[in-house]
């Protein structure tokens, strides 16, 4: 299954949750955030189970994009505990996103 | 894909040429798989609309392009690993390639890893990825909306970045080494007609001037030495390409500029392996030169295979 696109809504309910939760801030004008695209989907469906990975419309969602400190898309934000823990911007592979994640979760 | 198995061919990168070499494979009966750390396209994947390759008279959109060309090659029985290629063996007639999703063997390895853009490699550059530095208007360019950016680059990508920006920025530096453009004619009017783009001729960006993020820039005149100070909020490097080689640097043969050296039949200095697309020396780098490099490189793949099986 494909990463679901979240609203601020379900971006708190998700934080709330036991699970860590991975999200993509993107819009659909910005070209690199397509280019992660297809690998990011593969990581939602490799890692859904222990992992909620979800991508979020900066456009749809700005007053939460600039809480977050969404400055450049896409940015990966990692988080555990209701918490962001680490962040990546435009991974330039899917072994790179894998690696942030790893490493996220382990902090 | 299947690491136990040995593919008849091995295609290192997913843009235009590597999956046109996957097609033809593909369609040859080949047992193939394109190895792709991100996405297909390749570089066209940033690009908005191509409008110099045949057959979409009204342009087509880079990245939908390459989701074609990988669904096309795919159609006929190619398949895509999401892998990214630590390290090749290609001495031998089997070869094997390390990567993010384990090790994969094949008899046939083509070389279709493009190229990416330069840097300026002056202070701060890396640092200010992100924050000022961006090497791609198509993609960044929003985030510049009525701000005054400076691009620099004197050549096609360059004049298309500083005339996309144009309509987005308030104000566009255009800064270039020489005291002319190198562009095609296209792009000369369009851009001498905006209002909002200035030129910096015989100039260089010699430092970056920076808080949190980019602020200004300063130039030095390279027939007078003179320094001015310009103040931007970001800076669009476009000053051309270099090869993805790191990874067969001394297992090729490559040229000065670090392109693997081949010629139209795509072979290599190793046999069974090919280069195809940008990474290759050539004239003219294009969609449409990458895909028949492509084509070319299975055919050659093919007699290779039939001469080692006769």
């Amino acid at each position: 299954m494909a990463a679901m696109n979240i609203n601020k809504n379900q971006f708190e309910q998700l934080l709330q949750g036991s699970k860590p939760v991975l999200v993509d801030f993107w819009a659909p004008w910005c070209g690199y955030c397509r280019r992660i695209g297809p690998a990011y989907d593969a990581l939602a469906r490799e890692l859904g189970q222990s992992l909620e990975i979800v991508k979020l419309n900066i456009d749809e969602e700005p007053r939460l994009a600039q809480a977050e400190g969404i400055e450049v898309i896409p940015t990966l934000i990692l988080y555990k505990e209701g918490k962001a823990v680490d962040s990546i911007v435009a991974p330039e592979s899917k072994a790179r996103m894998e690696r942030f994640i790893e490493e996220a979760l382990a902090k | 894909m299947d690491t136990n198995r040995i593919y008849d061919m091995l295609i290192v990168g997913g843009g235009p040429a590597g999956y046109t070499a996957a097609l033809y494979a593909a369609r040859a009966g080949l047992d193939t798989l394109v190895l792709e750390k991100l996405s297909p396209g390749g570089q066209i994947a940033l690009t908005h609309q191509v409008d110099n390759y045949p057959g979409f008279e009204e342009g087509i959109d880079g990245f939908d392009l390459g989701m074609k060309m990988q669904a096309q090659a795919e159609r006929f029985g190619a398949k895509t690993a999401f892998a990214e290629v630590y390290s090749l063996e290609l001495e031998g007639q089997i070869k094997t390639l390390e990567t993010s999703e384990g090790s994969f063997r094949g008899r046939t390895v083509v070389i279709a890893t493009g190229a990416n853009p330069k840097e300026l490699g002056i202070e701060k550059e890396a640092q200010l990825v992100g924050r000022g530095v961006a090497y791609c208007a198509a993609c960044d360019g929003m985030f510049y909306r009525g701000k005054t950016v400076a691009v620099v680059g004197g050549g096609n990508s360059a004049a298309a970045d500083a005339l996309l920006l144009s309509r987005v920025a308030k104000k566009v530096i255009l800064v270039h080494r020489r005291d002319t453009l190198r562009a095609t004619q296209i792009y000369h009017k369009p851009l001498l007609e905006k209002e909002n783009v200035e030129f910096c001729w015989n100039s260089q960006v010699e430092e970056l001037i920076h808080g949190d993020k980019l602020q200004a820039i300063r130039l030095r005149n390279t027939q007078t030495g003179e320094q001015t100070l310009v103040e931007c909020e970001g800076l669009f490097v476009s000053i051309g390409r270099k090869p993805a080689t790191e990874l067969v640097k001394g297992k090729l043969p490559l040229d000065e500029a670090g392109y693997v050296i081949a010629g139209e039949t795509t072979e290599t200095g190793v046999p069974g392996v090919y280069a195809v697309g940008d990474v290759r020396t050539k004239p003219l780098r294009q969609v449409v030169t990458a895909v028949a490099d492509g084509a070319m490189a299975v055919a050659m793949a093919e007699e290779y295979l039939a001469g080692r099986e006769g």
